[in-house]
């Protein structure tokens, strides 16, 4: 089977779908696509069989990965348990960059300084970038990870996160939903992050 | 520290990355419009704000006032 087309630009997100997450995610879609880059999240995808085989798929057609561990924890409904998803698809990332490291190229990330050597020891070594579960934090952490001429400061970023955030009501209402991380939601919240880059004056543009 | 990673890629023009997210046309109106009236309240607010702020009286404070 020949290998999938690679798009440079794309970033795979390994990220939590709950609440308490919602402002980081809003964040790494506003600030990559200030950056130029394309965000992808396994939201929409199916269950079953086959979507394991899917989410290796999209891992594969984008060029970069950001796995973000910060809020890998016990659920708080019994039985208390982790969930496991996260790990499971970063474990994949790791073998298919290890396979083909011209075609990927993965990055930790992590809210605190040293949890990961407690989380996941086999991965002594690789240093996460800390966002401290900030918004700020995680645009900072972007602006430091992909560096790109021209890439607009942290706080033209913030200016637009702000802008998209303050809407976010009026676009779940028209979308018929509450799931901000709703398949039909996330392509919606790209293109008004797409739209701000348009008009910003400092975003970096092809 | 992490090793950033210098980007030298060119960026895909907006609209072909905007036709990939398969929005309906309709749809798009409608978003596009929700940030047309939140672009244009920045702009306004960003005008107002410090013109509202003297008509209220208050004093702005010098640049050496303030060091």
């Amino acid at each position: 089977m020949p290998p999938p087309h690679v798009n440079p630009n794309a970033v795979f997100l390994n990220i939590p779908y709950d609440e308490e997450f919602q402002k980081l995610y809003l964040a790494y879609i506003v600030g990559l696509s200030q950056l130029g880059f394309d965000p992808c999240i396994t939201s929409g995808i199916p269950g079953g069989e086959r979507r394991l085989d899917r989410v290796l798929a999209l891992i594969q057609g984008c060029r970069y990965s950001i796995h973000d561990l910060s809020r890998i924890e016990l659920s708080a409904a019994p039985p208390a348990t982790p969930r496991f998803n996260m790990p499971l698809e970063l474990g994949l990332t790791i073998t298919w960059a290890k396979l083909y490291p011209k075609r990927h190229t993965w990055f930790l990330w992590e809210s605190t300084p040293r949890r990961l050597q407690k989380s996941m020891s086999d991965l002594d070594g690789t240093d996460p970038y800390i966002h401290s579960g900030t918004v700020e934090g995680i645009l900072s952490e972007l602006r430091n990870a992909f560096v790109r001429n021209g890439a607009p400061s942290v706080q033209s970023m913030m200016a637009t996160y702000r802008l998209v955030e303050s809407n976010i009501e009026r676009i779940l209402a028209g979308a018929g939903t509450r799931n901000l991380y709703a398949a039909s939601v996330f392509r919606e919240l790209c293109l008004v992050a797409l739209d701000a880059v348009r008009r910003t004056k400092d975003a970096i543009k092809p | 520290m992490p090793r950033p990673i210098h980007i030298t890629t060119p960026i895909e023009p907006l609209e072909s990355r905007i036709k990939r997210l398969r929005i309906p046309k309709a749809r798009q109106k409608e978003l596009l419009a929700i940030m047309d009236e939140a672009w244009a309240r920045l702009a306004v607010d960003r005008i107002k704000r410090p013109i509202v702020s003297v008509q209220r009286g208050e004093k702005l404070e010098s640049a050496s006032a303030t060091r």
